[in-house]
């Protein structure tokens, strides 16, 4: 019975998806993607809208008849008013996330509401056609009047790889829980997935370049090799104080050991290990070169080949790498 | 920014609070009829679990929870032996609210409270027909679905008051729909099926048999019986004898009915005018219908006349209807007399009473004709001291003697009763007639108010050659032998009875307007039918209403609420258009658009503001910051005013240049 629900939903989301096509973000919800059914509370209260009727009917109460039909019309204005709680609402995503293996991605996803009325618990959920609706996340937040709010919705994942989702889902039962208004967003988010970070192999040269780390910071200015424009993540001690004193823009000092010597990490350095230990294992050395040392790092695995650099952007560009490495491309 | 809290859906003290207080209030309207253990139970069961939330306990165990449920359900029905009709119903409703509530824990169970209050509601309409019960109901219904948006996550951080207005909106918005539901929704004559009638208990009213005494409550009593609105002609205020049973047999102290069969063809002829006229019944716990003397026609198919010219319908009145008659004040008999009835109407005790006898026989010596002979009774009492007070003095068991010889006071019981007692003593056949006299003009709205202090006993004797005649000894009564405290003419001129004759006229009248205003919810709401719903249909300019037709004006109306509604949830939702910011955003775009720059309708600012730095470079930067200025402005936390006038300034300010033919454009640049 559950599953062939699932495939029931799986299936409209399916239909959905093929006629709506992608989605240009960030989206505005129009009236006609918004859809809109009795919430099995909304049933139990339609039987009882019935039974009201037919009381009121067959004791010729008007008073009864004029109470049951209050009710079924407050029921049927809470229906325009929970459309309504999406109706004009634009949402925005992120449409690629980076994560570890074993931890959350973590998608943003921005609602915007531009019209005067509050829009109240609407839920974000995210799940892909072929997923089970049973493995979806979801979080509720409210978007008050001219406000955006950002909603963070994390995705637990377990293996490396890159996870896909075709759409997703802004759904709410406001006001009453009488409705669930549902639309969907037909928008290409991933998720990289990197390898979570293991093994217990050694830099390849960590001893060398300990030794040679400690040499350059005695060795002071005399391998200055010029100056290069400041990006976050690079040490103060390296920041060319006097430019940046006379006007200039934020620099750093450049010495030419450090740009001479990157770290190489190389798939083909670790003989002896399957495929997913290897990734693992070069997880790993990416976040120890990121934390522990001051050298730029490169990797190369097959069919990818990364210039040494340093950074956060160039630590996800490499995790990523890994991430990538034997999926299919989307 | 927030990550998604679990779902837990429990059920925080406040919620529990004022679900609790809904139920309440919707249990309220149902004390009369529920058993006082029950209201015990229930409230025990509400305070129980409020008072275990408020300390942060959980409910009881299951095991306590279902053996509660179990006894209390089965101690109900041994106590009512069945489910079934309003009155069971809503006993067990109320017993299963209260139970469902003990044992509440998550939203679920009080969305299940929130529909039983919904149905207890309804259920106390179903035999009501009083506007401000309804007016309550709709508050609490209202107050209940309040109730439910505190269960929404975003109103746990609003106030109370916040969800009272969302959910009265909703509620005022959903009154133009009902209204139309209401109008056009078609009505059935007949029940769908039979219910089991909820008999009423503790009803003032005429009973069928009649002691001396028993007229004095009623007479004390403003109760309304029923009202009439008279079609043509109304009679002299004097005839307004309306009729209700007839009583027969007569034990020296008691009258009472006797088996009232179903008359034949109405066994009289018209003397007099017929007036026409509609009777608007309140519920009694007979099945009388209060006509005025002699009807000879009616609307209700079911209605019939007894042989003894009383007009009822087989079921009880346990509903308000209207009944629409038409009657004589005079008539004339078409048929002899029968032997069975001639001889009912002349018995008297053969034991009791030997002085009234001794004197009927002596009126009879000097008065051998009957019309003579009654005349001469009531002679008796114009000319001897007899008064009329409403605090006579206990009578024996030889009630009319002592009367009559004795005490000489009483009201129209006594009189009616001694009167007919003389009158069968000289072998005339006489019968009680019990009903309602005269009545309160109500002339805001041209009808009639006959209340429970109306009501009134007279006689009538069959005269030979004439029929039954009416005859009514109290109004012999002189107007001087009155006592004070009766606050009645009985000259027969149209009486201000009871509280209806005020001492100040402006109370009076206000009494009179609301009671016409009472009449008129009588009329155009509790008696709403096909039958008004055609006419409403023939006064819209629809000929030939009928049960197609309705449905067709129900459709119609209904697509224009629905309109009506969407374009106001359309204008609650559109900005607020003399936003002095959203203007210049407005000016902006439509600045943009003149030179070939339209912003699309799903486009936000930020991502209008990257277009336009893509297609027209010269003017990127300009536009840039003056759409992330009013991106800041529209969704920031805080406005201020001089951003505000920053933005606004420059964007007057700002001229863009489209892209121009080159021959024109060099000229330009």
């Amino acid at each position: 019975m559950r599953s062939l629900r699932d495939k029931a939903i799986a299936r409209i989301r399916l239909w959905y998806a093929r006629r709506h096509g992608v989605d240009d973000l960030p989206v505005k919800i129009e009236r006609r993607r918004i859809y809109i059914v009795p919430s099995r509370f909304g049933l139990m209260l339609t039987a009882l809208l019935i039974a009201m009727l037919i009381a009121g009917l067959n004791y010729s109460s008007n008073l009864g008849l004029a109470f049951a039909f209050f009710m079924t019309s407050t029921v049927l204005v809470a229906m325009h008013h929970c459309h309504r709680n999406l109706l004009g609402l634009t949402v925005d995503v992120k449409l690629e996330v980076d994560a570890l293996a074993g931890t959350d991605a973590i998608f943003f996803f921005m609602l915007r509401n531009e019209s005067a009325v509050d829009r109240c618990d609407v839920e974000v959920r995210l799940g892909s056609a072929s997923d089970s609706p049973r493995s979806l996340v979801e979080a509720t937040h409210s978007v008050a009047i001219g406000c955006y709010e950002e909603v963070m919705l994390a995705v637990p994942v377990i293996d490396r790889g890159v996870r896909r989702f075709s759409q997703f889902e802004l759904r709410t039962t406001y006001p009453f829980g009488w409705f669930r208004a549902w639309t969907y967003v037909q928008a290409p988010l991933t998720a990289f997935v990197a390898p979570s970070p293991g093994g217990n192999r050694p830099l390849p040269a960590v001893t060398a370049a300990t030794g040679e780390s400690a040499r350059s910071e005695s060795r002071g200015e005399e391998d200055f090799a010029g100056l290069r424009s400041y990006t976050p993540g690079i040490p103060l001690k390296h920041m060319a104080w006097k430019t940046l004193a006379r006007g200039g823009e934020a620099s750093v000092r450049v010495y030419s050991d450090l740009g001479a010597r990157p770290e190489w990490l190389e798939w083909s350095s670790l003989d002896g290990l399957d495929t997913e230990a290897r990734l693992s294992q070069l997880s790993r050395w990416i976040l120890e070169c990121e934390t522990g040392h001051q050298r730029p790092y490169g990797l190369r695995i097959p069919g990818v080949d990364i210039p040494p650099g340093r950074g956060p952007a160039h630590r996800w560009r490499c995790l990523r790498a890994l991430a990538c490495h034997g999926m299919p491309p989307a | 920014m927030k990550l998604a809290a679990p779902t837990a859906g429990r059920v925080t003290y406040e919620q529990l609070r004022w679900m609790s207080v809904c139920l309440v209030l919707a249990l309220a309207v149902h004390t009369a009829s529920l058993p006082l253990w029950l209201l015990a139970t229930i409230a025990a069961a509400i305070a129980i679990r409020l008072a275990l939330s408020a300390r942060g306990y959980a409910v009881p165990s299951r095991a306590i929870r279902s053996g509660v449920a179990v006894i209390s359900i089965a101690i109900l029905f041994l106590t009512l032996h069945t489910f079934n009709g309003v009155a069971a119903g809503s006993s067990l409703l109320s017993l299963v609210a209260g139970l469902k509530l003990f044992e509440t824990q998550t939203r679920r169970d009080l969305y299940v409270v929130a529909l039983i209050v919904y149905f207890l509601s309804l259920a106390a309409l179903l035999t009501s027909e009083s506007f401000w019960l309804l007016a309550y109901l709709l508050v609490v219904s209202w107050l209940t679905t309040a109730t439910l948006l505190r269960l929404t996550r975003s109103s746990q951080s609003s106030g109370w008051r916040r969800s009272a207005r969302y959910a009265g909106r909703i509620s005022a918005q959903a009154l133009p729909l009902a209204l139309v539901l209401w109008l056009f929704f078609p009505r059935f004559d007949a029940p769908l099926w039979r219910v089991p009638s909820d008999s009423r208990s503790a009803e003032t009213g005429l009973s069928d048999s009649m002691s001396p005494g028993d007229i004095t409550d009623l007479a004390l009593s403003d109760e309304v019986a029923f009202r009439v609105h008279f079609e043509g002609a109304t009679p002299p205020a004097a005839e307004l004898y309306w009729r209700g049973p007839v009583l027969h047999d007569f034990d020296g102290r008691t009258w009472r009915r006797s088996v009232a069969f179903r008359g034949a063809a109405p066994d009289f002829a018209a003397v007099g005018p017929a007036y026409r006229y509609v009777v608007s019944l309140e519920p009694n716990q007979h099945n009388w219908i209060f006509a005025l003397d002699w009807p000879d026609q009616w609307n209700l198919s079911d209605a019939y006349l007894t042989s003894d010219d009383m007009l009822v319908r087989p079921a009880l009145l346990s509903h308000p209807i209207d009944v629409s008659i038409s009657s004589h004040t005079r008539v004339q008999s078409t048929q002899p007399l029968g032997e069975f009835v001639r001889r009912r109407d002349t018995r008297l005790p053969v034991q009791r009473n030997p002085r009234t006898q001794q004197l009927a026989l002596e009126l009879r010596r000097t008065h051998p004709d009957d019309l003579g002979y009654v005349n001469a009774v009531l002679d008796l009492f114009r000319r001897q001291p007899f008064f009329y007070t409403l605090e006579p003095p206990p009578l024996g068991l030889d009630s009319i003697d002592e009367f009559l010889f004795d005490t000489r006071r009483g009201f129209c019981g006594h009189y009616a009763s001694a009167f007919a007692a003389l009158v069968r003593a000289a072998g005339i056949p006489a019968r009680v007639v019990t009903g309602y006299h005269g009545g309160t003009y109500n002339r805001f709205a041209d009808y009639w108010i006959v209340s429970q202090s109306d009501a009134h006993a007279w006689d009538e004797v069959w005269i030979e050659g004439q029929g039954w005649m009416r005859f009514d000894p109290t109004s012999a009564i002189a107007p001087g032998r009155v006592e004070p405290n009766v606050d009645r003419s009985l000259a027969g001129s149209a009486r201000l009875s009871g509280a209806w004759r005020q001492p100040l006229s402006w109370l009076s009248d206000a009494r009179l307007q609301f009671d016409a205003l009472r009449q008129l919810w009588r009329e155009r709401i509790l008696g709403f039918d096909q039958r008004t719903q055609e006419q409403l249909l023939s006064r819209l300019g629809i000929p030939d209403p009928d049960g197609e037709k309705i449905a067709m004006v129900m459709g119609a109306a209904l697509a224009l609420v629905f309109i009506w509604l969407t374009w106001q949830i359309r204008r609650e939702q559109r900005p607020d258009p003399k936003d002095p910011v959203l203007r210049a955003y407005g000016k902006l775009c439509r600045k943009l658009a003149a030179v070939g720059l339209p912003r699309r309708p799903s486009e936000g600012a930020e991502s209008f503001a990257a277009r336009v730095a893509l297609e027209r470079p010269d003017l990127g930067p300009r536009v840039g910051a003056l759409l992330r200025r009013y991106s800041r402005l529209r969704y920031g936390a805080s406005r201020r005013s001089r951003t505000e006038r920053w933005f606004i300034a420059r964007v007057r300010s700002f001229k863009p240049r489209g892209i121009l033919p080159a021959a024109k454009g060099s000229r330009w640049e």
